[in-house]
C-alpha cells in the first residue's frame, strides 16, 4: 500500500493533483511570457532567467520551465522580501524587487528578482516570482560585471527588497532609480515590465485556482506537492551508495576547489569548507549561489524529472565557511560568479561519477565560455552587443557517445544564435560554425564534439571580452577513456595575420577584418578506446571526425 | 450535364479508414446533397482504398469537378523513418549546421539527455564556397567547381534526394538556384529540394532542416501522388486532384509534390479548418477546436472564423526532446499525448498519470480484449457507462469487461481505491490535461475561453467536451453532424491557399513604408506566379497581408493585419497603434519604444466553390422518436445519473433534450451533462448550451 492511502483524506488526491498541475502550468506560463517580451537577448535567447510559484512562506511550490540554474534562488529571495518588508506591508496588487546578493536569493547584481504576492479571500496564499539577468545595472563597466572590480560597489545598483508597485500603482521613484542606474534604459524598462507582466500572469492564474477549488484545497495541494517532491527525492537518495566521497581539482586560475559529499540514509551533505578564501576578483559565489549546483546535481541523481519544488531538496545540507569563495563577506565582488559555479558543478558531478558511473557520464566542456562582443553596427550605426554562452561537447556515457554541440549543464532549453540572425543584428560575418575535430575524447564511447565558430568583425570601434574556463585542464574522462579537448579562443588580426590564443581576455579592442575564433572542447571519453566497435570507428573516419591514421593509432587496427 | 450537377469530392486516408465526403446538387430537385462513405485503408497501395470509397459512394467519376485529397503519407514516412537517403549541400563553413542544431536541452535535469540524431549523417553533408550577405548582396561568388565531385560521391553512396540550403538564401536565393541548376544538370533524375523554394525566412538551421525533411519525403510523396493521379485518371476523373496542406488550404498535386513537407500536418489542419467553417456557418466565428483521437488530443483557437497559421513547427518536440523544425506554414495547434488509448499509470508515490504512452491500436485498451492489460482513458469511459457497451467502437467490438475491471482494479490498488474510483480519477486527470492544453491556446495568449464556442470532434471529443467547457467557463459546445468524417468535411470546404512568410528587416517609420510595400509586392508577385502555374485566374486571387512586428530589441513578433492602404505614410500612426493594441492584448502592457518589422505573412487564396446546403427548418422539439432507453452514467465529479439514450440517426432539426443524456451511433458518444441542454440545429449539428452561467470567481 502506498503513502496516499493512509494520508488524511480531507481533500481528494485527484483534486490536489489538478491544483498541482496548475502550479506547474502557471510557472511555465510566466516563463514563456517573460521570454516573449524581454528586450535583452540574454533573457530571451540565453535564458539567463527563471520563474517559480512559491507558497505563502516563500517555499518553492513549483519551478518553471526552461532552465535548471535558478531553481533554488527564488524561494530565498521571497523569504528575504517577506522578512524585510513585513507582512503588514504586503498587499494585493503589490510587486517587489530585490537584487542584493548579500541579503540572499540573488547571484549577482545583474540578476533582479521580481515577486508578487497572491491573495485569495483576503489571505496571502502564494507568491509568483522571477529572476532575470538585466543587461546593465550601472557599475564601473558596460554590462556591469567587470573583471577589474574589487568591491561589489563597482558592480552596479544594489536594490534591497522594495515595493515597486503598490496595490497596482507603479511607485515612480523606484522605476526612476532602476532606469537612471542603467546604461541601457530602454532595455532596462522593457525587461522590468516583461518581468512584471510575467508575475502578474502567474498571480492571476493562481487566484483563479484558489477561487475554483478554495483556499484550503490550494494550501493542501501546495503542502502535498512538496511532500511528494520529498518522497521522490528520498527514494532517489536511498538508491545512492552511502559514504563520504571527496575530490579536489585545480581550476584554470590556479585555485584548488574541494568538495566532500556525504550520503547517509536521510541526508545529502555537501561540505565546501575546504575551499580558498574569498577573492578580491569578482569570482566569488554566495552561499545561495553555491547551493544551485548542489541542488541541480542532487535533482539529476535522485529524480531527472523537470519539475522541482522545496521538497525535492529537503535532504540537502550545505556546509560553507564564512570568508571563503563560497560564502564571501561584504564587499567581495561577484560579477563572474558563474566561472566558479560551473567548476563547482563539474567537480560535484565528477565526484559522484566515480560513485555512480552508470548514471553520470564523463565530463563535458563545462564552461559558459562567456563571449561579449560589441561595437557600432556598420550598417545601422546603432550600438550592438553580443552576450552569449557557447555550446560544446558533452562526455561519453556507458551506453552512448556524448552529445555534440550542446549548452553546458547549467543551461537548459537555451538556444544558440543563428548565424543569419547574428550577422543581421550585430553587423559581423560568421565565417564558420562547425564541429570541432580536434583530438580528444576518444574511448570505447567517445565524447561529443565542441564547435569552432569564427566571427569576422566589421565594426570600426569593436571590443571583445572572452572568459573561457577549462582551457588549461580539458574535460575529464572515465574508466580508461581519453580526456576531452580544451576550450579556447583565438584572435586573428587583420593587420598582420597574427594569431593570439586566449582563455580570458577583457576589453580587447578589435579592428574590421579581425577574426575571433571560438573553439569549445570535446567531451571526455569513456572506456578503453581499443574496445570500441570496429563499425563505429569506421563511421567516425567516414564522417571525417578522425583521420584513418589517428584512428589506427588510438583504436588499433 | 450542366455545371450545377458537378460534384466536389474529398477523400481522407486515415490509419484505419479512408473517408469520403461529396457535395453535389441533385439534378431533379436542385437540392444540395452531401454524401459520406468509409472504406478500409489499404497500405501500401493506398490508391485502392481511395478507388474503393469512390465506388462505395457511387461517385460518377466524370462528373467530379474537383477532388481534394488528404493523406498521412508524409508524417508517417518521417515518424517511421522510411524516407529517402538524403545528401545535403550547404555553405562552406556550415557543414555541421544540421547536427549542431540549436544546442538546447529541454529535459534539463536529465544528464543522460540524447540529442536528436540528424537526418543526414556527416559524410553526406557537403559544402560549396560563396556567400550572400543578410542584405541579399553577394559577398563572395558561388564556386560550382566542387559540385561534380559531390554529385559523384552522392551517386556512389546511393543518395536518393538532395537538399540544398545556403546561407542567407531567404534574402537572395540566386546562389541556391544556380547550385540547384548545376546539380540537376549533372544528375537530372535525382529529386532536388531547394530551401528558398519552401521558405523565405531566416535561421539557417531551421531552413536546412526544412529542406532536408522535405527531401526525405519527396520520393515517397511523389510516387504516392503520381500513382493516385494515374489511377483516378484511368477512371476518367472529371477534375483535378488537389492536396490538403498543413496551412488549412489545398494546392495542386503538382505543387505539393515539389514541397511535400507542406502536407506534414494536413490531417489536423483539415479538422481545424472544418471547425472554423462550421463556426462561420452557424454564426459562431470564435471557436476553440478540439480533436481527441486515439493517441493524442489536439486543439487550436479560431478567431473571427480564421485559423491561425504559423511557421514555428517542430516534429517530435516535447519536454524530453528538442525535435526537428520544419519552417512551413502549419495551423497553430497544441498537441498532447492524451487520447482514448492513453495509458493510466500510478507512480511509485501514489500519483495518477494519464499518457503520454498509448496502447495504440495493438493491443489497444484493455477493453478491446486483444491482450491489453493497462487501463486507458477509453477503459475508464466504458467502465463509467460513458461509452455504450452495446455500441462499442461502432458495434465492431464486444468489450472485454473482465479485462477492463482487472486493469482498473490494478490502477486503483496502487492508489488505495476501487476500480470505479480509479476510473473517475483517470477521466478527471485526462480532462485536466486537456484543459491545460486548451488554456495554452487561449488564456496564455490573452483570449478568454468564455468568449468561444467549443467545437469537439474525433472519437473522444464529444465525450469529454462538456467537462472541459465547465472548467473553462465555455457556454456552448457544438458536435458537428459530420463528426465521423470531419477531416474530409474540412477538406471539401477548404480554399486553394498558399501562405508566404518572408523575413523582412525594417524599422517602422515614414522612411521605410515604401520598402515595406515593396516587400509585399514581391510576395504577391510570387503568389500570382504560383497560382497561374496551376491554371488559376490571377483575378480570382484574394490577398491578405500581415506584418510581423516587435519593439526594437525584442525577439518575438506580434502579427498585425494590414490593409493595402495602411502603407501610406500618413496612415502609419494607425498601423503602429494596432501593433501596440495587439501587443497589449497579449502581454498586458505597452511600451513607448521604436517598432521594427521582422517579416511579412501573405495569405493568397482562391475561395472554394463548395456550396453550403440551406439549413432545414426546426421541427418538433420532442426527442421521443430518437429515444432508445436509459443508462446509468457516472459523470465523475458530477455524480451518477440515469441518462436518456438517444440514437444519432433519429435526431431531427429542432429536437431538444436536457442533460443527463447520451447520444450514440455517430461513431462516438456525445455526453450531455446535467445542467446542459442539447438542441439539433438545421444542419443536424448537436448544439449544447449551459443552462446557467457557472459560478462567479474568475
Amino acid at each position: 500500500m502506498t503513502a496516499t492511502a493512509d494520508r488524511p483524506t480531507a481533500h481528494d488526491p485527484i483534486t490536489l493533483e489538478i491544483i498541482q498541475n496548475s502550479f506547474q502550468a502557471a510557472a511555465d506560463e510566466m516563463f514563456v511570457a517573460m521570454k516573449k517580451t524581454a528586450m535583452s537577448s540574454i533573457i530571451y535567447e540565453v535564458l539567463d532567467m527563471g520563474t517559480a510559484v512559491l507558497d505563502e512562506d516563500g517555499e518553492l511550490a513549483s519551478s518553471g520551465a526552461g532552465i535548471p540554474a535558478f531553481v533554488g534562488v527564488l524561494d530565498k529571495a521571497c523569504k528575504v522580501i517577506i522578512e524585510t518588508i513585513g507582512s503588514d506591508d504586503i498587499g494585493p496588487g503589490d510587486v517587489f524587487l530585490t537584487s542584493d546578493p548579500y541579503r540572499g536569493g540573488v547571484t549577482h547584481l545583474n540578476d533582479v528578482v521580481v515577486a508578487m504576492p497572491v491573495f485569495a479571500d483576503g489571505e496571502l496564499i502564494a507568491w509568483t516570482a522571477n529572476i532575470a539577468h538585466n543587461s546593465d545595472v550601472g557599475g564601473m563597466a558596460p554590462g556591469s560585471a567587470s573583471g577589474e572590480a574589487t568591491e561589489i560597489f563597482q558592480e552596479g545598483l544594489r536594490l534591497p527588497p522594495v515595493k515597486a508597485i503598490s496595490a497596482g500603482e507603479p511607485v515612480r521613484a523606484i522605476f526612476d532609480i532602476v532606469q537612471l542606474n542603467s546604461r541601457l534604459r530602454e532595455a532596462s524598462e522593457g525587461d522590468l515590465w516583461a518581468a512584471i507582466a510575467a508575475v502578474r500572469t502567474g498571480e492571476r492564474r493562481l487566484r483563479e485556482v484558489a477561487a475554483r477549488y478554495g483556499v484550503d484545497a490550494f494550501r493542501a495541494a501546495s503542502r502535498d506537492f512538496m511532500d511528494y517532491g520529498e518522497q521522490v527525492a528520498r527514494a532517489g537518495l536511498a538508491g545512492l551508495p552511502e559514504g563520504t566521497f571527496e575530490l579536489e581539482e585545480e581550476i584554470d586560475d590556479g585555485r584548488v576547489l574541494h568538495v566532500a559529499i556525504t550520503i547517509t540514509h536521510d541526508e545529502f551533505v555537501v561540505d565546501l569548507t575546504r575551499n580558498p578564501d574569498q577573492a578580491e576578483a569578482p569570482t566569488n559565489c554566495t552561499r545561495d549561489a553555491a547551493m544551485i549546483p548542489v541542488q541541480m546535481l542532487f535533482k539529476s541523481l535522485t529524480d531527472g524529472g523537470i519539475n522541482a519544488n522545496a521538497g525535492s531538496f529537503r535532504p540537502i545540507r550545505l556546509v560553507t565557511r564564512p570568508g571563503s569563495v563560497f560564502e564571501p563577506v561584504e564587499p567581495a565582488p561577484m560579477g563572474f560568479y558563474y566561472d566558479l559555479l560551473l567548476p563547482l558543478y563539474d567537480l560535484l558531478w565528477r565526484c559522484m561519477a566515480q560513485v555512480v558511473p552508470d548514471s553520470l557520464g564523463a565530463g563535458h566542456f563545462a564552461s559558459v565560455c562567456a563571449t561579449l562582443i560589441g561595437g557600432t553596427h556598420p550598417d545601422t550605426g546603432r550600438p550592438y552587443s553580443i552576450i552569449e554562452p557557447q555550446i560544446g561537447g558533452w562526455g561519453a556515457s556507458a551506453a552512448h557517445d556524448g552529445n555534440s554541440a550542446m549548452f553546458s549543464g547549467v543551461h537548459g532549453d537555451t538556444f544558440n544564435c543563428p548565424a543569419e540572425v547574428n550577422e543581421a543584428k550585430n553587423g559581423l560575418v560568421v565565417r564558420r560554425m562547425s564541429l570541432n575535430t580536434d583530438e580528444g575524447g576518444e574511448g570505447r564511447r567517445t565524447g561529443g564534439r565542441g564547435i569552432v565558430m569564427e566571427y569576422e568583425l566589421r565594426a570600426d570601434d569593436g571590443h571583445a571580452t572572452l572568459a573561457f574556463t577549462r582551457s588549461k585542464f580539458p574535460p575529464w574522462a572515465l574508466d580508461g577513456g581519453r580526456p576531452g579537448s580544451p576550450n579556447y579562443c583565438e584572435v586573428v588580426a587583420a593587420e598582420d595575420g597574427s594569431t593570439t590564443r586566449y582563455s580570458f581576455a577583457s576589453g580587447l579592442d578589435t579592428a574590421p577584418g579581425d577574426v575571433i575564433r571560438i573553439v569549445t572542447g570535446n567531451g571526455g571519453g569513456l572506456g578503453d578506446p581499443t574496445e570500441r566497435e570496429r563499425s563505429l570507428v569506421e563511421r567516425d573516419v567516414r564522417n571525417g571526425l578522425i583521420s584513418a591514421e589517428r584512428a589506427a593509432e588510438i583504436y588499433g587496427s | 450535364m450542366g455545371v450545377d450537377s458537378q460534384i466536389r469530392v474529398a477523400t481522407d486516408v486515415g490509419g484505419t479508414f479512408t473517408d469520403l465526403v461529396t457535395f453535389g446538387v441533385d439534378e431533379d430537385s436542385g437540392a444540395i446533397e452531401i454524401r459520406i462513405a468509409k472504406a478500409a485503408t489499404t497500405p501500401p497501395d493506398f490508391d485502392l482504398g481511395v478507388l474503393d470509397v469512390f465506388d462505395r459512394a457511387e461517385v460518377p467519376f466524370e462528373r467530379v469537378e474537383s477532388h481534394v485529397h488528404g493523406t498521412t503519407v508524409v508524417i508517417n514516412a518521417i515518424t517511421e523513418r522510411k524516407g529517402a537517403k538524403v545528401g545535403l549541400i550547404g555553405t562552406e563553413g556550415f557543414r555541421d549546421t544540421l547536427e549542431i542544431a540549436r544546442g538546447n536541452r529541454p529535459d534539463f535535469f536529465n544528464l543522460g539527455y540524447r540529442k536528436p540524431e540528424p537526418f543526414v549523417p556527416r559524410y553526406l553533408r557537403r559544402e560549396v564556397p560563396g556567400r550572400m550577405s543578410y542584405q541579399g548582396e553577394q559577398r563572395e561568388p558561388l564556386d560550382l567547381a566542387p559540385v561534380a565531385g559531390i554529385v559523384d560521391d552522392f551517386r556512389a553512396d546511393g543518395v536518393e534526394a538532395i537538399a540544398i540550403c545556403l546561407l542567407h538564401s531567404w534574402a537572395n536565393p540566386a546562389h541556391e538556384r544556380r547550385l540547384s541548376e548545376e546539380v540537376r544538370r549533372l544528375w537530372p533524375e535525382v529529386a532536388v529540394v531547394v530551401s528558398s523554394d519552401i521558405t523565405r525566412e531566416w535561421r539557417e538551421y531551421e531552413r536546412t532542416s526544412t529542406a532536408v525533411l522535405s527531401a526525405y519525403v519527396q520520393p515517397v510523396a511523389q510516387r504516392y501522388l503520381g500513382r493516385l493521379d494515374e489511377q483516378l485518371r484511368s477512371r476518367e476523373l472529371g477534375g483535378p486532384t488537389l492536396v490538403m496542406q498543413s496551412n488549412c488550404g489545398v494546392a495542386s498535386a503538382a505543387s505539393v509534390a515539389e514541397a511535400p513537407i507542406m502536407m506534414v500536418e494536413s490531417g489536423p489542419a483539415s479538422g481545424f479548418l472544418g471547425a472554423a467553417e462550421l463556426g462561420r456557418r452557424i454564426g459562431r466565428p470564435d471557436v476553440l477546436a478540439l480533436d481527441i483521437g486515439g493517441t493524442t488530443a489536439k486543439c487550436s483557437l479560431i478567431e473571427d472564423g480564421r485559423v491561425r497559421v504559423m511557421t514555428d513547427y517542430w516534429l517530435e518536440r516535447d519536454r524530453e526532446s528538442a525535435g526537428y523544425p520544419a519552417m512551413v506554414p502549419v495551423v497553430d495547434l497544441v498537441e498532447i499525448g492524451n487520447g482514448g488509448g492513453s495509458i493510466a499509470w500510478v507512480d511509485d508515490f501514489g500519483k495518477l498519470h494519464v499518457g503520454p504512452q498509448s496502447a495504440g491500436a495493438d493491443p489497444g485498451p484493455a477493453s478491446y480484449g486483444q491482450g491489453g492489460s493497462q487501463a486507458t482513458t477509453t477503459d475508464a469511459n466504458l467502465w463509467l457507462g460513458r461509452i455504450s457497451r452495446d455500441d462499442f467502437c461502432g458495434g465492431e467490438i464486444v468489450p472485454d469487461l473482465d479485462a477492463t475491471e482487472r486493469a482498473l482494479t490494478e490502477v486503483g490498488a496502487r492508489m488505495g481505491v476501487g476500480p470505479t474510483e480509479a476510473a473517475r480519477g483517470i477521466v478527471r486527470i485526462a480532462n485536466n490535461n486537456m484543459v491545460n492544453a486548451l488554456k495554452l491556446i487561449s488564456l496564455n495568449r490573452g483570449h478568454d475561453p468564455r468568449d468561444f464556442t467549443l467545437v469537439a470532434f474525433g472519437g473522444g471529443g464529444p465525450m469529454h467536451a462538456l467537462a472541459l467547457a465547465d472548467e473553462l467557463g465555455v457556454q456552448q459546445v457544438v458536435v458537428p453532424s459530420t463528426a465521423s468524417v470531419f477531416s474530409a468535411w474540412g477538406m471539401i470546404v477548404s480554399d486553394l491557399r498558399h501562405d508566404y512568410f518572408h523575413t523582412v528587416l525594417l524599422d517602422v517609420d515614414r522612411a521605410s513604408v515604401g520598402a515595406i510595400a515593396a516587400a509585399f509586392s514581391e510576395a504577391e508577385r510570387q503568389a500570382v506566379k504560383d497560382f497561374v502555374a496551376d491554371a488559376v485566374d490571377a483575378g480570382a486571387i484574394r490577398m491578405e497581408r500581415f506584418g510581423r512586428f516587435r519593439y526594437q530589441g525584442q525577439e518575438h513578433t506580434t502579427e498585425v493585419a494590414l490593409d493595402a492602404d495602411d502603407l501610406a505614410p500618413e496612415r502609419l500612426a494607425g498601423l503602429t497603434e494596432r501593433f501596440h493594441a495587439a501587443y497589449e492584448a497579449e502581454y498586458t502592457y505597452r511600451l513607448d519604444a521604436p517598432i521594427e518589422m521582422v517579416g511579412l505573412h501573405l495569405v493568397a487564396s482562391v475561395p472554394s466553390a463548395a456550396v453550403a446546403p440551406d439549413p432545414q427548418p426546426p421541427g418538433d422539439p420532442d426527442t421521443g422518436p430518437a429515444r432508445i432507453g436509459t443508462r446509468t452514467v457516472d459523470f465523475a465529479e458530477l455524480g451518477i445519473h440515469e441518462a436518456a439514450l438517444l440514437a444519432a440517426d433519429a435526431l431531427r432539426p429542432g429536437m431538444t433534450c436536457p442533460g443527463p443524456a447520451v447520444v450514440e451511433g455517430a461513431g462516438t458518444s456525445v455526453l450531455v451533462h446535467p445542467g446542459w441542454t442539447m438542441t439539433v440545429d438545421g444542419h443536424r449539428n448537436l448544439v449544447l448550451d449551459a443552462d446557467v452561467t457557472p459560478e462567479e470567481g474568475r
